[in-house]
């Protein structure tokens, strides 16, 4: 699970518990300015992630770490990913961000907020 | 940034206006779109940031290219051939423009082309103007008639 807030003009993602060690990444900072949006997107988790390079993938139980696909970096922390929200971002080591939370519209809503349109 | 576009952007934003013009914002998940789109998953993130990004992209282009011929025949005092363009915006209305500014901003643009669109019919006939208020009661009233054989 992820937990994500505001802090200044940085999106923050911390991977809780057990979890970062898997990810072998427990926390993203990333510049507001840098973020596209935020989906809630249970069917995510359907899709094929690429390859994973490092990170550990155990289908059907967790899905985390860095995977390449398309030529795009992709950030993965989820579990049956029922509650995957997924961040787009521009410009950043990762193309996008794809992780569980406890509340995914609230943290989508918090992240669109900030985005301009 | 170079974004690929894989797909026509524009055929997109229209699919994607026609699908929400039919079914509550959240009741539409990235599978739905995904599937009545024919768009990749990562493209569509890639292009449009988010399902909101993709909304609000659906909606402009909405009041671009639906909402005016609309607001012409409400001008000229001519029957609407296709009331249907409300759709999206009452249920944008509704359920986005109370919790999303950017909706509520484009919604309140659509009303203002629409009254501004009554007004001139008035001033034509000479007669007093329909109200917006009227103009959308009476498409929510169509609607809640029930289906009537139209597939959307």
């Amino acid at each position: 699970m992820a937990q994500i807030s505001i802090a200044g003009d940085d999106l923050v993602v911390e991977i809780e518990g057990w979890e970062k060690l898997w990810s072998l990444k427990s926390r993203l900072v990333i510049p507001l300015v840098n973020v596209r949006g935020a989906t809630v997107d249970p069917g995510i988790a359907a899709e094929p992630k690429g390859l994973r390079a490092p990170g550990t993938s155990l289908p059907g139980v967790i899905t985390a770490g860095t995977f390449h696909q398309e030529g795009e970096r992709v950030f993965w922390n989820i579990r049956d990913g029922a509650r995957a929200v997924v961040i787009e971002l521009a410009d950043e080591r990762y193309a996008r961000l794809v992780v569980e939370v406890a509340d995914p519209a609230a943290t989508v809503a918090l992240i669109e907020r900030e985005i301009k349109r | 940034m170079g974004r690929p576009r894989g797909f026509d952007e524009q055929a997109v934003t229209a699919a994607a206006a026609q699908l929400f013009a039919g079914r509550v914002y959240d009741g539409v998940s990235v599978d739905d779109l995904v599937q009545h789109l024919g768009v990749h998953r990562n493209s569509l993130y890639k292009v449009f940031g988010s399902k909101r990004g993709l909304y609000i992209a659906a909606l402009r282009w909405h009041l671009e290219h639906r909402l005016p011929r609309l607001a012409e025949q409400l001008a000229a005092g001519v029957a609407a051939t296709d009331d249907s363009v409300l759709d999206l915006l009452l249920l944008a209305g509704v359920e986005r423009a109370p919790v999303d500014t950017d909706v509520a901003a484009l919604v309140t643009t659509a009303w203002q082309t629409l009254g501004q669109a009554l007004h001139r019919a008035a001033r034509v006939n000479g007669t007093s103007p329909t109200a917006l208020s009227t103009l959308l009661g009476e498409r929510l009233l169509a609607r809640a008639a029930g289906p009537t054989g139209d597939p959307s």
